[in-house]
């Protein structure tokens, strides 16, 4: 593997911290048998969430999510030059970053993008372009960069949550907001919100139904603008997933218009001064 | 939903009710006698807002009522064809000059994008016996019209009326120079007359560099 020279290296040898832990009994054995999962939820629950906007001052727009463990911070820059080389369009630019900080998940991240995140940054950005009125700037571009700075399950649904409200607070124009949700498949049962436990691992499904489903979800429009899912899921579960995941984002909506109603407001107050 | 109301006083007198509206929200009925503004997209009949912020309804000129969703703070624009930027002149060579567009209209750019003053399209008269040395000075500040998109490099700008051209410029001496004519400035400190394409400037337009 080649070593990066620039940032100091850990010792020659070492061990990962993980190996001392005693193994979590408790990822395989996802809930008690009346129903209730590890961290108290019901299988429809939602952890509870915290959203603010206007939190990195150098970006046009920016927004922090909170969903217990699970915390993201993501800024928009732009409408700005394009400027790479690139074919003319008419239509806007729209560019989309998914990073996992270094120290955000139980083993060390990189800091060069991995495919995973190049992965996440793709199916974001098919989420979010649907919504944005491209149009509206032609010739220019706008750059999301999302950074997941604690990972408890869930990243790429709060993260596409996050990127709208970001864009909302940049102001950029856009048809509705998004909203991502995910859930996870487990035998008979589908949990919502999973954290970093109970999210689908391929390594540890013996089961025939085992799998979990992202959706990005428009709600003024009631359009789904993109769904991913993997692991084996039988279609009857898919369906009942998809329309779970809808009902999760419509209450998850209400939280996102409130946020930005206190911004709009502090703002227009603000510049009344 | 219904939003609560939030009142601005003073600053937009014209406005009747102003509450916050978000995304996708709808705002009303396309009828005739509405058209739908800045902040605002239509679909299935109705006018939706497409960003967070205030409504404005207005009257125009032919008695449209027109509807608008803005924002109090600063608001994204891009160059649009027929828009009047004002840019800086970076570069200037025998056929065209570049500039940076630092705004657009009244709006300021947080980042400049990049345009382009071709040879033909400095003056309205005489095209083919404009120098471009003698119309435009690296540093110059100038008023310009979007003629195109351009290429995906920059923005086709033109100076071709008598409103446009340039407004701000330092002499060699270092002064900021008066306008004598519409093609010759001259220096306060060493007298000299330079040679630039200059904008007869309207007074709505130093109203906008006020605010």
């Amino acid at each position: 593997m080649p070593t990066d020279t620039r940032r100091i290296g850990g010792p020659e040898e070492s061990f990962s911290p993980l190996a001392y832990t005693p193994t979590d009994s408790t990822k395989t054995l996802m809930m008690s048998s009346n129903g209730i999962r590890n961290d108290g939820r019901k299988c429809e629950d939602l952890r509870k969430m915290f959203i603010k906007t206007g939190v990195v001052s150098q970006a046009r727009g920016s927004a922090y999510i909170e969903q217990r463990e699970t915390k993201i911070i993501c800024s928009v820059y732009g409408p700005r030059e394009v400027v790479r080389k690139e074919e003319f369009s008419m239509k806007g630019q729209l560019t989309c970053e998914f990073k996992y900080a270094t120290f955000s998940c139980s083993y060390r991240r990189q800091h060069q993008q991995d495919s995973e995140e190049k992965d996440f940054s793709v199916q974001l950005l098919e989420a979010l372009e649907p919504a944005v009125c491209l149009h509206k700037f032609p010739k220019a571009q706008v750059n999301i960069f999302v950074e997941v700075l604690q990972n408890d399950g869930s990243a790429l649904a709060a993260s596409i949550t996050c990127a709208s409200m970001a864009l909302a607070d940049a102001g950029i124009e856009v048809y509705d907001l998004v909203i991502g949700c995910s859930m996870k498949i487990h035998e008979d049962k589908v949990l919502t919100d999973p954290t970093v436990n109970e999210e689908y691992d391929s390594q540890n499904s013996k089961e025939l139904n085992h799998g979990s489903i992202t959706i990005g979800f428009m709600p003024s429009l009631n359009q789904i603008s993109a769904i991913t899912s993997k692991g084996e899921i039988q279609i009857d579960f898919l369906k009942r997933a998809m329309t779970d995941c809808v009902e999760a984002c419509q209450k998850i909506y209400p939280a996102m218009q409130q946020t930005l109603h206190t911004s709009i407001k502090d703002k227009l107050t603000a510049s009344e001064r | 939903m219904s939003a609560p109301r939030i009142c601005v006083p003073g600053k937009h007198a014209q406005i009747q009710l102003i509450p916050v509206i978000f995304y996708s929200q709808r705002i009303c009925h396309i009828e005739n006698g509405t058209t739908a503004g800045n902040g605002t997209y239509q679909r299935n009949g109705f006018i939706y807002s497409s960003i967070a912020g205030y409504l404005k309804t207005d009257k125009t000129d032919d008695g449209q009522v027109l509807i608008e969703v803005k924002r109090d703070i600063e608001q994204n624009v891009v160059p649009s064809v027929d828009a009047v930027v004002t840019a800086r002149v970076t570069n200037v060579n025998p056929r065209f000059c570049k500039c940076l567009i630092l705004s657009v209209g009244k709006i300021g750019l947080r980042e400049p994008f990049r345009g382009q003053i071709r040879k033909e399209d400095v003056r309205a008269t005489e095209k083919d016996k404009v120098e471009m040395y003698k119309s435009f000075r690296p540093g110059d500040i100038i008023v310009a019209r979007v003629l195109s998109l351009g290429d995906a490099h920059s923005y086709l700008l033109t100076t071709a009326e008598n409103e446009l051209g340039v407004v701000m410029a330092t002499s060699e001496a270092g002064a900021n120079m008066d306008p004598i004519s519409w093609c010759e400035m001259k220096c306060p400190k060493t007298l000299a007359i330079e040679h630039r394409k200059v904008a007869k400037v309207q007074p709505k337009y130093i109203q906008h560099t006020d605010t």
